[in-house]
């Protein structure tokens, strides 16, 4: 493997490995804007450029790969390549280049959306030149929509042509381009065939600086206002890592989380988006109980009390309803309280797309069905048929929420069934045929963990607090069992993970601790 | 003037000279039989023996450019001939297409067969229609005398050749902007390495070689290396074309060996400066190169060594004469304008700076500079394309030659002409 000095620094790199990248993997900043790690190398925004010892030019380290040299031309007897980032002639191109980017700039960050996590306002700040020396007219161009709920703002546009890239790569849907030539270059998509595919809210994520926006965050916030929790998305079966941006009880925007194993860089619009579908819903935040068909609020030990008497007098009459929207705990601790006695919904399913990149959006809409099926191993798919006939008393459903649209064929059954118990965050269709529906939290107030379709379980983390009086999902068919049988309910998440590892081995050795920000790969042996 | 014989451009005043039998008549494609019967290593070692250095510009050996193609790879290799000529004052490529387009396809051939290539192309520059048609008619005489298609002159060799013509833009004559374009892209430059030889045209082995560098290698090998190193200078040797234009009596085509004279292009091929005017300056090599004060122009030879020597370059020999009529800043930002206007726009410092330059020059003719903006002008042009000296400082600040290009030819206008600069910046008057 070849060694790079990199100023003071020196490390091994792999063989083919950029100046650019083995600095990144080395804390060493250089800055750049043109590269993105998934995209092409194009090398033109000319900011990356740095000293190569034995090079007669000032290199751009995005395309300079650290090769093998011979063991007699090794630089001091021994570096394969030798590299300065602070040379005067360095710091003094960096002045240049970020002059020359600022020269149409129109230096309006108190109202721009990047402000705080702009990477021209934060060279500018540590490389660049108080001071502009460019008396001419500023070139102005007025905003435009390119499709998808994305806006751009030429005059803060740099033209690193990331987003070009990113419709021609990762989406495959070639929407963006450069139009004219020169100095009238500008990002540009055409009237009848605009941004219109399920990755666009990427290409405002991976713009360095605030030419490009999402309508859906433009003058909503400051970022230095919000708070990041790292989590995962819920909104299909692949699980991609994701920030949920918030200030107190409400989010204002989600962005991808990178994880090779799962997402890569990026993440869909579905799932970026959805988080609204969970603000204007009616919550349930008490215990509500029917009588003479309407509800009535409840106190949570009259509601436990209540169910647990109806599901002991049931006896075998009764069965679980699991959910693949939920935690693996909140199924696990369901699953063990109905005795295995257990079965799921119809799947909410829609179209799959798989891009050119890879990129999978799947067409399973649930986080969690592996999971479920996992700590859950005795479920029933077609749970409808297998519960019609029989004489069932008690049914206690782990309601989907609001992504779960009820059919005819479910809505005469729970009609017939003698006690319905729907544990839920919002009055769905579902929680309305309840005899008692006790509230849970929304998948955003959510802790525990998730298993994506391809076996891997990530750390779902809560943003923002749960509602009212709901509690955790695992928590209350827990209390229940604990009224049933007497023993003791477990406190945290973290004792309920433990002990579903003893029942699952596949899950044995799975802490939050050591799912971190990544998720564990399901081993099939519990191995540590 | 001197005794020499054109070689390229021996038969241009002859009538029918474009035609397959009047090339024929004159020892054509026989240069092709010996190289077919040749090994391709053997054509390209003779080739780097006679030291054929890129009549495109920048001058790289042609053999060594072709040694670069990986051996034994599988993948198909491309040459393409670049016709793409659109240097401001260079016309020499048109010339030869018109009136030796066979001594083009002939190097063209030798070329393709040299690095074995089964496909070639000819990217043409768009405005050039007539030239373009006239290729289309020789192509399509060469295929129906087998000196294309399959089998060529009775050999296993196969090349197909196809003709492409641009859509305008002067950065598609740079190489991998060319290779971008013909894939159908944006004509932008691409980043090297890698470079074409290992992945061009389709990410290919390619070869992009100048019409008048092609012209030359049925001459090499009909005469053999060591008949061309006699030609001219000793490190660039050869018959070279010189397009002389601007402030001259007889502007046009001259063909001289390697390291002839300017002065002798200027005042005895093209009849001197017009009206009996004084030279005042030269642009010795297309519009890109620095312009030469009178003393440079009247002393310099034009050969690659003798330009880099006094920091301009030989480039594309596209000779602009300007005389002491000429406003030399109306005139550099005539330049400037040109190259704002072709700037690709990839590169920061090319995109912002041309357009800047051209609005400080546009405000100086207006009668509205300032001090300040001659050294903005030296500050900008290094900013692009770094200092014209070559052996201090950093050049290279773009992908492509671009930004050199704009910036030694405006930077070269303010060094030598500052005083008619300083002319048209407006003086205070002292107040009484």
């Amino acid at each position: 493997m070849p060694l790079l000095k990199i100023d003071d620094a020196e490390f091994m790199v792999e063989k083919g490995t950029t100046v650019l990248q083995a600095a990144l993997a080395n804390g060493i900043e250089i800055p750049h804007y043109c590269y993105h790690p998934a995209l092409e190398i194009v090398g033109s925004c000319r900011m990356c450029l740095v000293k190569v010892e034995g090079m007669p030019k000032l290199q751009v380290s995005c395309n300079t790969v650290v090769s093998d040299t011979p063991p007699e031309r090794k630089i001091d007897g021994k570096y394969d390549m030798v590299v300065n980032t602070q040379d005067e002639i360095v710091q003094q191109e960096r002045k240049n280049i970020l002059e020359f980017l600022l020269l149409n700039h129109p230096l309006d960050c108190p109202v721009c959306d990047q402000a705080g996590e702009c990477f021209l306002q934060d060279y500018a700040f540590r490389y660049g030149n108080a001071h502009s020396r460019f008396e001419e007219e500023k070139r102005v161009n007025p905003n435009e929509l390119l499709g998808s709920q994305i806006v751009i703002n030429h005059n803060r546009c740099i033209l690193c042509s990331r987003c070009v890239r990113f419709t021609r790569e990762i989406s495959g849907t070639n929407e963006l381009f450069v139009e004219e030539r020169g100095y009238r270059s500008k990002i540009a998509a055409l009237d009848d065939k605009p941004l219109d595919n399920q990755l666009a809210g990427n290409v405002a994520d991976i713009c360095p600086v605030g030419a490009l926006l999402s309508t859906d965050y433009i003058h909503k916030n400051r970022i230095w206002n919000l708070q990041e929790q790292s989590s995962v998305c819920q909104d299909c079966s692949v699980g991609c890592n994701v920030d949920v941006f918030y200030q107190k009880d409400q989010i204002f925007r989600l962005t991808p989380r990178e994880n090779h194993d799962v997402n890569g860089y990026f993440m869909c619009d579905i799932g970026r988006y959805g988080f609204h579908r969970f603000e204007e819903i009616e919550r349930v935040t008490l215990p509500l109980v029917k009588s003479d068909g309407n509800f009535t609020e409840s106190s949570w030990e009259e509601a436990i009390v209540k169910t647990a008497e109806e599901l002991t007098n049931a006896g075998a009459k009764s069965a679980g309803v699991a959910s693949p929207f939920h935690t693996n705990e909140a199924n696990f601790i369901l699953g063990r309280l109905m005795d295995g006695n257990i079965g799921t919904l119809p799947a909410v399913t829609d179209e799959e797309v798989i891009y050119p990149s890879g990129f999978r959006i799947s067409a399973d809409r649930s986080p969690n069905q592996r999971g479920m099926n996992d700590v859950c191993p005795s479920i029933v798919e077609d749970f409808a048929s297998t519960i019609e006939g029989k004489d069932i008393r008690f049914i206690y459903i782990l309601d989907d929420g609001i992504d779960r649209k009820l059919d005819d064929r479910w809505k005469e059954l729970l009609e017939k069934v003698g006690f319905v118990v729907v544990q839920s965050y919002a009055m769905t269709d579902m929680a309305k045929y309840a005899d008692i529906v006790l509230p849970g939290e929304a998948p955003f107030e959510r802790e525990g963990t998730i298993t994506n379709d391809a076996g891997r379980v990530q750390w779902l983390r809560p943003s923002i607090t749960s509602k009212g009086e709901a509690r955790p999902d695992w928590k209350i068919p827990m209390l229940i069992q604990s009224k049933c049988t007497g023993v003791e309910a477990m406190s945290d998440v973290s004792a309920v993970m433990n002990e579903m590892g003893k029942e699952f081995p596949i899950y044995a050795g799975i802490t939050f601790f050591r799912l971190g920000d990544q998720g564990l790969p399901l081993n099939g042996k519990g191995e540590m | 003037m001197s005794a020499f014989k054109p070689i390229l451009t021996e038969h241009i005043h002859k009538k029918d000279c474009h035609t397959l039998s009047f090339y024929r008549s004159v020892g054509g494609y026989t240069a092709l039989e010996k190289v077919l019967a040749l090994d391709p290593d053997a054509v390209i070692e003779e080739v780097k023996a006679s030291n054929l250095r890129g009549r495109g510009g920048a001058g790289f050996p042609t053999g060594v450019k072709w040694g670069f193609i990986p051996r034994g790879s599988e993948q198909p290799k491309y040459l393409i001939n670049n016709a793409d000529e659109s240097e401001p004052g260079t016309f020499k490529d048109r010339l030869l297409m018109n009136k030796t387009p066979h001594q083009m396809l002939e190097g063209m051939i030798i070329a393709s067969y040299a690095i074995n290539c089964q496909k070639a192309f000819i990217y043409i520059r768009g405005e050039f229609y007539k030239e373009y048609e006239v290729l289309n008619q020789i192509v399509a005489e060469a295929y129906h005398e087998n000196l294309l298609g399959k089998g060529i002159l009775g050999s296993d060799y196969n090349l197909d050749v196809v003709i492409h013509r641009g859509a305008g833009a002067y950065i598609c004559g740079e190489e991998t902007g060319l290779i971008e374009s013909l894939e159908g892209k944006r004509g932008w430059p691409r980043i090297k390495p890698p470079f074409p030889a290992i992945e061009g045209y389709l990410k290919c082995p390619t070869v992009v070689n100048n019409v008048e560098t092609l012209c030359n290698l049925p001459h090499i090998f009909n005469h053999g290396p060591n008949w061309f190193r006699a030609i001219g200078s000793e490190k660039g040797p050869g018959p070279k074309l010189y397009c002389v234009s601007g402030c001259v009596n007889s502007p046009g085509v001259f063909e001289e060996p390697m390291g002839v004279p300017l002065k002798e292009l200027i005042f005895e091929h093209a009849g001197g400066i017009r009206n009996g005017n004084e030279l005042k300056g030269v642009f010795p090599g297309g519009s890109s190169s620095a312009i030469l004060n009178a003393e440079e122009a009247m002393g310099v030879k034009m050969d690659f060594d003798s330009l880099e020597e006094i920091k301009s370059m030989l480039g594309s020999a596209g000779i602009i004469v300007m005389d002491d009529k000429v406003d030399m800043v109306q005139a550099c930002l005539n330049i400037a304008r040109f190259y704002a206007h072709e700037s690709c726009g990839q590169c920061t410092p090319c995109r912002e700076g041309t357009t800047w330059l051209v609005k400080i020059l546009t405000r100086m003719v207006n009668g509205d500079g300032t001090e300040r903006d001659i050294d903005m002008i030296y500050e900008i042009t290094d900013n692009i394309g770094g200092l014209i000296d070559f052996s201090q400082g950093s050049f290279g600040k773009t992908i492509c030659p671009f930004g050199e290009a704009v910036a030694w030819p405006v930077r070269s206008f303010v060094e030598k002409f500052e005083d008619e600069f300083r002319s048209y910046i407006p003086q205070l008057e002292p107040v009484a």
